[in-house]
């Protein structure tokens, strides 16, 4: 589960330093309008004006911010299957404590997010304590949220929030919905943060080399840790959303959650291994798969075609990644691992 | 995933120590099942019972045979989680075809050796030609054999399947020898699996990649052919499972295997093994006692009333305990050195 170095190639292709930059955002972005186009004119009713179309996104954002909380954990090297798991937990937290304890939804809201956080920061301080690898601890704790999320829950788990509240699945702000405001504003907070802030650059770096990034004096405990809070934290504000659309909570609301987002996050170009890939990519893959689901149910699709689909597309694209954009050959990668520059300008990481 | 900081990764010690590391990872495992057992055996003596001990050794087979195949792929650096919908496919595809055309046994056992090899070259081919990581790679398959499920069931499940293949899931041998016929299959493919990795060429070139693909490469290992050949077995092993699944409970549906999420729990008894998820290492042994363990003390718990919702904690405990253990022994033994 380290770096992929399993091809045994005859011929040495000639090494290209650095992906050129944004390309496969911009490829990610010219599907996204041919597949918008395609399902416009070919499927009746999948255009059904501008409003119509954002409204669609309400089907597969909570997805999204699932997979918006997985960029960072992933752009370190790391991996949070526990996700559907907390976002299970936090969804049914917040309603034994709206039901049975007479919080106010706003009260209880905070709380399942801070509950969501706290898993996550158990997730991280397993990871960086034991120095295991993340996959297993993830998988574990999963284990471990998924039985105490079904003992919360119940036979008979609360239902029938507020309309209030069932507005941030459902409603909308001057047509557009709460839940795309939320999506979009947490992208573009998601964005900054990695691109534009220490804490981000120094995701990247553990990522990208963890002992170089220790030795330049970054706390590589406390970055990974982060990531797995903000993860954690994003897992529970998709399970609260979920609820909010469904008006109810269920103990394995979020099981669907996990291989989906990860799709999307590696759709949109973010390197399984850590230390590159971009926040707009995994938001234009986000808007490719949840679309490209959409499309093909409008079309009368089944629900498994449609994740035939999203499988097959996932495999053809980093196909035609491996083969059109990155050296592929095991020597190539071993020349390019060690000719790369180092990427972030030390005296802006060193201050 | 995660090199360990700070240090240079440790070489792989001499045949001798991490032997004798499996053995001992063994060795707790038997002793903790044999705990458990008689443990459970005191509180309420039907625990005991020949019925039930026979029940809790087939019940393990299934799982077993997913986490043979996945052993092989851990070992190499790799994951598989496809072996959940190839699992599922081959019980529903073999469990619909015995009940609608009678299918006989042994074609159904070839078709569904066949079908998992086929499924299993797809993930090695795009794994080592195309070099996608292993988990990108069977994410994707996931989906996709999940899709072929709905697919060829058209929502359509198994609820019974024809004599000889319940005598399959369930007979025993011979009626002098009361050996149930998929524990002797488990056993056989076992000592294979063991003879593959600890005495064969195969074997050798899978522990050198799972050590250092790079310099396995350089010393001469078909790196290539033999992720691939890694990847086909472990398709081949889920989807026998999947047969002996739909021979021994004698129902499949659209969400067999990846309803019970086998990939991860084959994973998980994996690492209760003893496998070391870096790669590298592993044992074959351990993974079957762990698959036995985890039945035992399923059962136990059943026996003891405990509520169902709490297996998967416990599990997730044991994964815990496992990984911990090791990962601080690891730690003293490079504080010693």
């Amino acid at each position: 589960m380290t770096r992929p170095a399993n091809a045994a190639p005859s011929v040495v292709s000639p090494v290209r330093r650095k992906p050129r930059l944004g390309s496969w955002e911009r490829a990610l972005a010219a599907l996204l309008l041919m597949q918008l186009l395609f399902f416009s004119l070919v499927v009746p009713g999948f255009f059904d004006g501008v409003s119509g179309l954002l409204n669609m996104t309400t089907n597969f954002l909570p997805f999204g911010l699932v997979a918006l909380g997985l960029v960072p954990v992933i752009l370190t090297g790391g991996i949070d299957l526990s996700v559907g798991s907390i976002a299970g937990f936090s969804a049914v937290f917040m309603a034994i404590l709206w039901k049975h304890f007479g919080l106010s939804l706003g009260a209880a809201v905070p709380l399942a997010l801070l509950a969501g956080a706290l898993l996550g920061s158990l997730n991280g301080l397993l990871i960086t304590r034991t120095r295991t690898e993340p996959l297993i601890i993830t998988l574990a704790t999963s284990f471990v949220f998924t039985s105490i999320t079904t003992a919360m829950a119940g036979a008979d788990p609360p239902s029938g929030f507020p309309d209030r509240f069932n507005a941030l699945g459902t409603g909308a702000l001057w047509g557009v919905s709460y839940q795309l405001i939320l999506f979009v504003v947490l992208a573009v907070v998601f964005g900054l943060l990695i691109a534009r802030t220490r804490f981000g650059r120094s995701v990247i770096m553990v990522g990208y080399n963890r002992d170089a990034t220790r030795y330049s004096g970054i706390n590589v405990n406390a970055t990974v840790l982060g990531v797995y809070v903000i993860s954690g934290l994003m897992a529970a504000l998709s399970g609260v959303v979920l609820a909010a659309y469904y008006s109810a909570v269920r103990g394995d609301m979020g099981d669907i959650l996990l291989l989906t987002a990860l799709t999307m996050v590696v759709l949109g170009g973010i390197n399984i291994f850590g230390g590159e890939g971009s926040v707009l990519g995994a938001v234009l893959a986000v808007l490719i798969l949840g679309f490209l689901r959409q499309g093909l149910l409008i079309a009368g699709f089944s629900d498994m075609v449609t994740t035939m689909a999203i499988g097959a597309i996932l495999l053809i694209a980093i196909t035609a990644k491996n083969l059109l954009g990155t050296p592929n050959t095991f020597v190539a990668q071993l020349q390019a691992r060690f000719s790369r520059p180092s990427p972030p300008p030390p005296e802006k990481v060193m201050e | 995933m995660l090199p360990i900081p700070g240090s240079p990764r440790v070489p792989a010690a001499s045949g001798h120590q991490w032997r004798t590391l499996l053995e001992s990872r063994e060795l707790i495992l038997i002793a903790a099942t044999v705990v458990v057992i008689l443990l459970a055996g005191l509180i309420n003596h039907d625990f005991l019972s020949g019925s039930n001990l026979r029940f809790m050794l087939l019940n393990s087979v299934v799982l077993a045979l997913v986490a043979l195949g996945q052993t092989l792929v851990i070992i190499a650096k790799g994951i598989d989680l496809s072996v959940a919908p190839v699992l599922g496919l081959a019980a529903i595809v073999s469990g619909l075809l015995a009940t609608r055309q009678g299918l006989p046994l042994w074609s159904a056992v070839l078709l569904v050796l066949a079908l998992g090899a086929v499924l299993g070259l797809i993930n090695g081919a795009l794994v080592s030609s195309i070099n996608i990581p292993p988990i990108i790679v069977t994410l994707g398959t996931y989906s996709l054999y999940s899709g072929l499920i709905f697919l060829y069931s058209n929502g359509d499940q198994v609820n019974s399947v024809p004599d000889s293949y319940a005598h399959f899931g369930n007979g025993a041998l011979a009626s002098w020898f009361p050996l149930p016929i998929p524990i002797l299959v488990l056993l056989v493919i076992m000592l294979a699996v063991w003879l593959l990795l600890g005495h064969l060429p195969f074997g050798r070139n899978i522990l050198a990649i799972g050590n250092n693909p790079a310099a396995a490469h350089h010393a001469g290992v078909p790196v290539k052919a033999t992720l691939t050949s890694a990847y086909v077995i472990t398709g081949t092993l889920a989807a026998l499972a999947g047969l002996i699944y739909v021979c021994y409970t004698g129902s499949a549906t659209a969400t067999t295997g990846t309803g019970d999420h086998f990939e991860l729990q084959s994973i998980a008894t994996v690492l209760i093994g003893g496998t070391a998820v870096a790669g590298g290492r592993g044992s074959v042994f351990g993974t079957v006692l762990g698959s036995t363990f985890l039945s035992v003390v399923v059962t136990s718990l059943v026996f003891l009333h405990v509520p169902a919702i709490w297996y998967s904690a416990g599990e997730g405990l044991m994964i815990l305990l496992a990984v911990t253990s090791s990962s601080l022994r690891r730690q003293d033994t490079r504080r010693a050195a």
